[in-house]
């Protein structure tokens, strides 16, 4: 069995003094899985994967990281962790002042590597940006920011992979190609979860699905290891 | 990490801070300059004084020829000093010396031969060595009773605590000075990260050590800072090379008062400030960065 990647139990999550947006929420990602999380708008999917992706702590509830319990971690390892993870934020958060090219060499100028045009250029022709990686975001289509997004995310091979509704914003074509790239990165070892609420997304994979449902997890779809 | 300096976008609205401390680099400039003049010309005075020997003999007040009786112990006192130990040279002063020394007060009408003036000697010390005060006195009082020595000690310790309130009180305007740039560098800090916090929130979560981030932010300020301070202080030194300048024509600023210019050997002191004020915008860039950071989960 793969050791877990991600682990909550019963977590809990709440805004300063507002309403629990996520309840009692247990679940696990086994290293190198694929899973869709999906819901409607408000469900808390956003939440959730902030949760993971260490931009929140929790109100309440354990989680645990690549085998580390986030409640006893130091502060000092949090960046390491953080460098493991690759996001694609929904709003994408690219650099205005920075080239697509910039942006997506970020997290590997952040790892101290020096030699990355190579692949930093590769990955960009990948994802159809081969012509644009000199251009500012701001002059990018929304469809193309995204894809910086994810080249962005991807670059560093990272070990956990998120993603915030990634092919919102891309025709089918190039959502179908996305995908695939995700599922590339995951036969390389990557544990994947993609948070969307495109359903045709999820019924053309036989990947694993969670479904939040008012801040629960309510639905599951096999071969899930989820214990509710 | 060296990378990290094509991350931090150019600050267009960082003018108003630039000028904010080139004023003060050319204030603490102008304190240091005027410390440092202070302090030589209270060392020239203090050294002026100690130089000299003073001995004042007055009439005595029961005589049928006071003004002989004057005379003769005023010969008497300078018999003394020119065998004394450490004495290079004295001599009573001229009628002539003592009319221009109280003129100011009486006018130059002689009245010397009227009033019945004391004598003054002055003798002046050889540099370096020391004067057996104590013995000369005693020396004195029996060869002259009614002669006083003064070797100025009580106005030499007067100028040294005039000196050193001079030095002080430049020291609490620097230190203020000091003060005003860190609050002006912090609060421009805590602006540009409030204009930066999404890249800022980014870098973070991207795994960015709070120190790395910080490292970009504050080699900006430490160097605008840097060329910002050495503008106002270059103005300073300015200021003080072209007082000299005025002092060159023949043009004084305050009679009596010492020269109010640097000389050129003493600017490199200033220096200082711009790399004081560049430290200071480095250290509080820094603490602002890392406490805003470390504010991010």
């Amino acid at each position: 069995m793969l050791a877990p990647m991600v682990r909550f139990e019963n977590v809990g999550m709440r805004y300063g003094s507002g309403p629990e947006v996520l309840r009692d929420v247990t679940f696990v990602l086994e290293g190198g899985s694929f899973t869709f999380l999906t819901g409607l708008s408000g469900a808390g999917k956003t939440t959730l994967l902030k949760l993971i992706y260490l931009a929140e702590p929790p109100s309440r509830g354990l989680i645990s990281l690549f085998g580390q319990d986030l409640a006893i971690a130091k502060r000092a390892h949090l960046p390491p962790l953080r460098r493991r993870i690759g996001v694609v934020f929904q709003d994408f958060r690219l650099l205005d002042h920075l080239s697509a090219y910039d942006n997506v060499a970020l997290p590997l100028r952040l790892a101290g590597k020096r030699d990355y045009a190579h692949d930093v250029e590769e990955l960009m022709a990948w994802v159809g940006l081969g012509d644009r990686m000199h251009a500012r975001p701001p002059t990018l289509s929304g469809g193309e920011q995204q894809r910086v997004a994810i080249a962005r995310a991807v670059v560093a091979r990272p070990d956990l992979l998120i993603a915030d509704e990634p092919t919102g914003n891309v025709d089918p074509e190039m959502g179908a190609r996305l995908i695939r790239l995700f599922g590339e990165l995951n036969r390389l070892g990557t544990t994947v979860l993609i948070a969307t609420h495109d359903r045709s997304l999820v019924e053309a994979t036989r990947a694993k699905e969670i479904r939040l449902v008012d801040g629960r997890l309510v639905e599951l779809r096999a071969p899930m290891r989820v214990a509710l | 990490m060296s990378d990290s300096k094509y991350i931090l976008p150019r600050d267009k609205g960082a003018a108003p801070l630039d000028f904010v401390i080139a004023v003060m680099a050319f204030l603490a400039a102008l304190a240091l300059g005027a410390s440092m003049i202070a302090d030589r010309a209270a060392m020239g005075w203090q050294s002026g004084l100690a130089a000299r020997i003073t001995v004042q003999v007055l009439p005595p007040e029961k005589s049928s020829d006071p003004r002989g009786d004057m005379m003769r112990e005023a010969g008497a006192a300078l018999a003394i000093l020119g065998h004394a130990q450490g004495i290079s040279h004295a001599n009573i002063l001229s009628d002539a010396d003592t009319d221009a020394l109280v003129a100011p007060w009486v006018g130059k009408e002689g009245l010397t031969a009227d009033i019945p003036l004391p004598r003054l000697i002055d003798a002046s010390v050889i540099p370096g060595e020391k004067v057996d005060v104590e013995g000369l006195t005693a020396q004195l009082k029996q060869a002259a009773p009614n002669a006083t020595l003064d070797d100025h000690r009580s106005w030499i310790a007067r100028l040294g605590t005039l000196a050193d309130t001079m030095r002080y009180s430049a020291y609490v305007i620097l230190l203020l000075i000091a003060g005003a740039t860190a609050a002006a560098v912090s609060f421009a800090t805590r602006a540009g990260l409030d204009a930066h916090h999404e890249m800022v929130a980014l870098l973070h979560q991207m795994g960015a050590r709070a120190g790395f981030i910080a490292a970009m932010v504050e080699r900006h300020y430490f160097l605008s800072a840097l060329f910002a301070a050495l503008l106002g202080t270059l103005l300073a030194a300015a200021l003080f090379l072209g007082a000299g300048g005025l002092e060159v024509i023949g043009l004084e600023a305050v009679p009596f008062l010492p020269p109010l210019s640097l000389k050129w050997t003493e600017l490199p002191w200033l220096l200082l400030v711009p790399a004081a004020t560049a430290l200071i915008a480095w250290a509080t860039a820094r603490i602002s960065v890392l406490s805003v950071v470390r504010a991010i989960y």
